[in-house]
């Protein structure tokens, strides 16, 4: 080739390279790209979804598995347990993992064993679920039936269940009222067991290991493990027997009432401890998911009444506390009395005549207990109701307090003072009025009520506590005597107990049930009463709420505390004195 | 003074310097390793070229990887029979439960009471007091030893000597049981 030739191809030459260079460049950039695609791609799965992705790769083949804390037991005072884990098992099928040719003999066999519909049970076999329930909760006997028969795609998973004792009768168990339940997630439900849920619960552990291609754990491998804490059992001042007993004495003496409801409570008077909590209807909380849930309701704490002449103990202490008033101070009882423009009458409207306050109190005058409020002061009678803790809630350890706050004492209007003086136009509930009359049993000290004695190992800070004294021991012993006059010769009469006659001292309450601000027929009535008098054993709140006694109709005086909650509370006192072997104070 | 065996070693250590860092010193081992000959003598019998050694070594691996393999299904197998074991243990659990509950109820008041009554048992509430015998007490009598007393003075007086605690009748009587 000629030097001319060559030099003509020198432009070309250049060119060439130059558009080399470009291709090169250009090839270079792209790679980048595609480099930096993948890369980018790669950094989003490895960075930006690194945590979603290792949980992905875990769930493949690590198991985490929560190993539950075992509930703690509840025991009544004797140490007789009121509540048992049990274990309790539900049936699930995996419709994927069963031919078509075993789905008649697992329909059969699962219909056979659990007694479920096996038309429903082949539909759901059918399906093309993943995982259905066939039946949930029933005992070992019916899972070890279960097992033998091999069935594919059956699965049994191990629940633990609450099993309460047995009540009064079929339908109930032992104090489902003041016990509440556990409901399928393990959280307590109403009563103690929601009261108590953190401390009952305990707190969960964990497994966390591998598991192979069956889906088996391989326990020697590599895991994690972390011991559930298991929660503390409940020591309850409760006594079962007399629990039993009242719950049985509160059931007839409703019926035979025919009132709508009732219920009981029972508190030691030395220590606040309550020794029986009952209602009537109750329910029973082993079948929880097939019960109204209207009963649940827990009608000794979540439902306020007017307690009526009861109140007329507090009333009168406070005034003979105070030196207003003394046993035998003597007062006019005309049998009505105007306050506020209001005239407010005795139960019997009638002309008493001179009386004195241990009259008042035996034959539940209003008037008296007006006179007696007059004659302490409004402010005075205020604090006095302070004191005895019937403006504020009880602060019980169960949970589903009913309160409803009074108003302040410049609020209140003299004609509520006058009717609060005898109980009506306060309310309270049953664990306020009780712990205030128990009172007068402990001395003149005011017992905090409670339920729980200890948890686990630890006692109950409030039985450490020293007691508020409300009133004077000499002004307790006072109405003490006043009290033990009520049932000797006043309305307690039907509350007498053979060789208590004269220790024994109590009070009824019968109080008209307001509706819509108007009082009607309806009546909610009470006794709350202790013995031996002088050393009280026990102190017993009954209220009836609506009775409709036997001839009633004519003498609607049949439904009042004598006839209705006297009675009841008597036959509960009898099994007291035989089971505690209570005797009467010397005389 | 220098021995003539030293200056003949130093005419020999001069005259061949180099020759005697190029030799191995001259402590040797007399005896060299078990392995090293028991493996010589092994490769001189067996005459083991190259594929040899390798056939061994492979074998080797593999009688470890058996090792291995048999090590791991024990120890698998072993963890089944704790899962299996733990299964049978929350069954025997369950039953556990199952027996507690029936204990419980066994001694709950409702089945006390039903009890009870089958067996024919009421609940007896004291409703009786014991009757007493009325004694006339004189109470305007005045207190001290009874004049009735016949025990003669000698007795006393030997009582008091005697009985520590003092008193005639009351003592003997006391002193029978």
């Amino acid at each position: 080739m000629s030097t001319r030739a060559l030099s003509a191809r020198r432009p070309g030459t250049v060119d060439r390279v130059g558009s080399a260079r470009l291709r090169v460049l250009s090839m270079l950039a792209l790679a980048i790209v595609l480099a930096g695609m993948v890369w980018s791609r790669l950094a989003y799965w490895q960075v930006a979804q690194h945590g979603r992705l290792t949980v992905q790769a875990q769930a493949q083949y690590r198991e985490f598995v929560q190993l539950p804390a075992m509930r703690g037991a509840v025991f009544d005072r004797n140490l007789t347990q009121l509540v048992v884990n049990t274990t309790v098992y539900s049936a699930f099928v995996s419709p994927d993992q069963i031919v078509a040719a075993d789905r008649d003999r697992v329909a059969t066999g699962l219909a056979g064993v659990l007694g479920v519909d096996q038309a429903k049970v082949m539909t759901t076999l059918q399906s093309s679920s993943k995982f259905a329930y066939i039946a949930r909760r029933f005992p070992k006997a019916k899972a070890d039936k279960l097992r033998t028969l091999k069935l594919p795609g059956v699965g049994l998973q191990e629940e633990t269940q609450r099993s309460y004792l047995p009540g009064i009768a079929s339908g109930t168990t032992l104090a489902a009222n003041l016990l509440g339940f556990v409901d399928w997630n393990g959280a307590g439900r109403y009563g103690l067991e929601e009261k108590y849920q953190k401390v009952l619960a305990g707190t969960p552990g964990y497994i966390s290991s591998y598991r192979d291609l069956s889906n088996r754990e391989i326990v020697l491998g590599s895991h994690t493990h972390q011991d559930p804490v298991p929660g503390s059992d409940l020591v309850l001042s409760v006594d079962a027997s007399v629990q039993y007993a009242a719950e049985q004495a509160l059931a007839e003496g409703v019926k035979r009432d025919k009132a709508e409801s009732g219920s009981v409570l029972i508190m030691d008077p030395a220590t606040g401890g309550i020794v029986a909590w009952a209602d009537y209807p109750s329910y029973n909380a082993n079948d929880f998911n097939h019960t109204d849930a209207a009963l649940f309701k827990d009608n000794v704490l979540s439902y306020v009444y007017e307690p009526g002449s009861v109140m007329k103990v507090v009333t009168l202490s406070g005034a003979l506390n105070a030196g207003a008033i003394t046993p035998t101070t003597v007062i006019n009882d005309p049998g009505y009395l105007k306050v506020d423009g209001f005239w407010i009458y005795d139960w019997d409207r009638r002309n008493h005549g001179n009386i004195d306050y241990t009259y008042v109190l035996e034959h539940s005058l209003n008037v008296g207990a007006m006179k007696a409020m007059l004659a302490v002061g409004h402010d005075a009678y205020y604090k006095n109701l302070q004191a005895f803790g019937l403006t504020q809630p009880s602060g019980i350890d169960v949970a589903g307090e009913s309160f409803i706050p009074l108003p302040s004492a410049a609020q209140m209007q003299d004609a509520q003072y006058a009717t609060t003086s005898f109980g009506q136009g306060i309310d309270v509930n049953m664990v306020q009025m009780l712990a205030a009359t128990n009172v007068v049993a402990n001395g003149g000290k005011y017992a905090p009520p409670h339920l729980v004695e200890r948890m686990g190992t630890q006692i109950n800070p409030l039985l450490l506590q020293s007691q508020r004294q409300v009133i004077t021991p000499a002004t307790a012993a006072k109405m003490t005597a006043m009290m033990e006059q009520v049932v000797q010769k006043g309305s307690g009469w039907t509350s007498r107990i053979r060789g208590f006659e004269l220790d024994q001292a109590g009070k009824t309450g019968t109080s008209q049930i307001p509706v819509n601000g108007k009082y009607t027929q309806d009546v909610w009535t009470s006794f709350v009463g202790f013995l031996p008098a002088q050393h009280p054993k026990f102190t017993m709140l009954v209220v009836v709420r609506k009775p409709h006694y036997p001839g009633s109709e004519r003498d609607w005086t049949l439904n009042d505390g004598y006839m209705t909650a006297e009675p009841i509370w008597k036959q509960i006192a009898q099994t007291i004195v035989v089971d505690w072997h209570i005797t009467p104070d010397p005389h | 003074m220098t021995s003539t065996r030293i200056l003949t070693r130093r005419r020999l250590g001069a005259n061949s310097a180099v020759s005697h860092v190029a030799n191995p010193p001259r402590r040797r081992r007399r005896t060299r390793g078990f392995v090293h000959v028991a493996g010589a003598v092994a490769a001189e019998r067996l005459r083991l070229n190259m594929f040899g050694h390798a056939y061994m070594a492979v074998g080797a691996v593999v009688i470890v990887l058996l090792f291995y393999l048999a090590i791991a299904a024990q120890i698998t197998q072993a963890s089944y029979d704790i899962t299996r074991l733990q299964d049978q243990q929350r069954q025997l659990i369950a039953e556990q439960d199952q027996l507690r509950y029936q204990e419980v109820t066994l001694h709950a008041p409702a089945q006390v009471q039903q009890q009870a009554a089958q067996s024919g048992m009421q609940r007896v509430v004291p409703s009786s007091y014991v009757q007493g015998t009325e004694v006339a007490v004189d109470l305007e009598a005045p207190v001290g030893a009874s004049a009735s007393d016949t025990t003669p003075l000698w007795l006393r007086a030997v009582a008091l000597v005697v009985n520590t605690v003092g008193g005639t009748r009351d003592v003997q009587a006391a002193t029978k049981h």
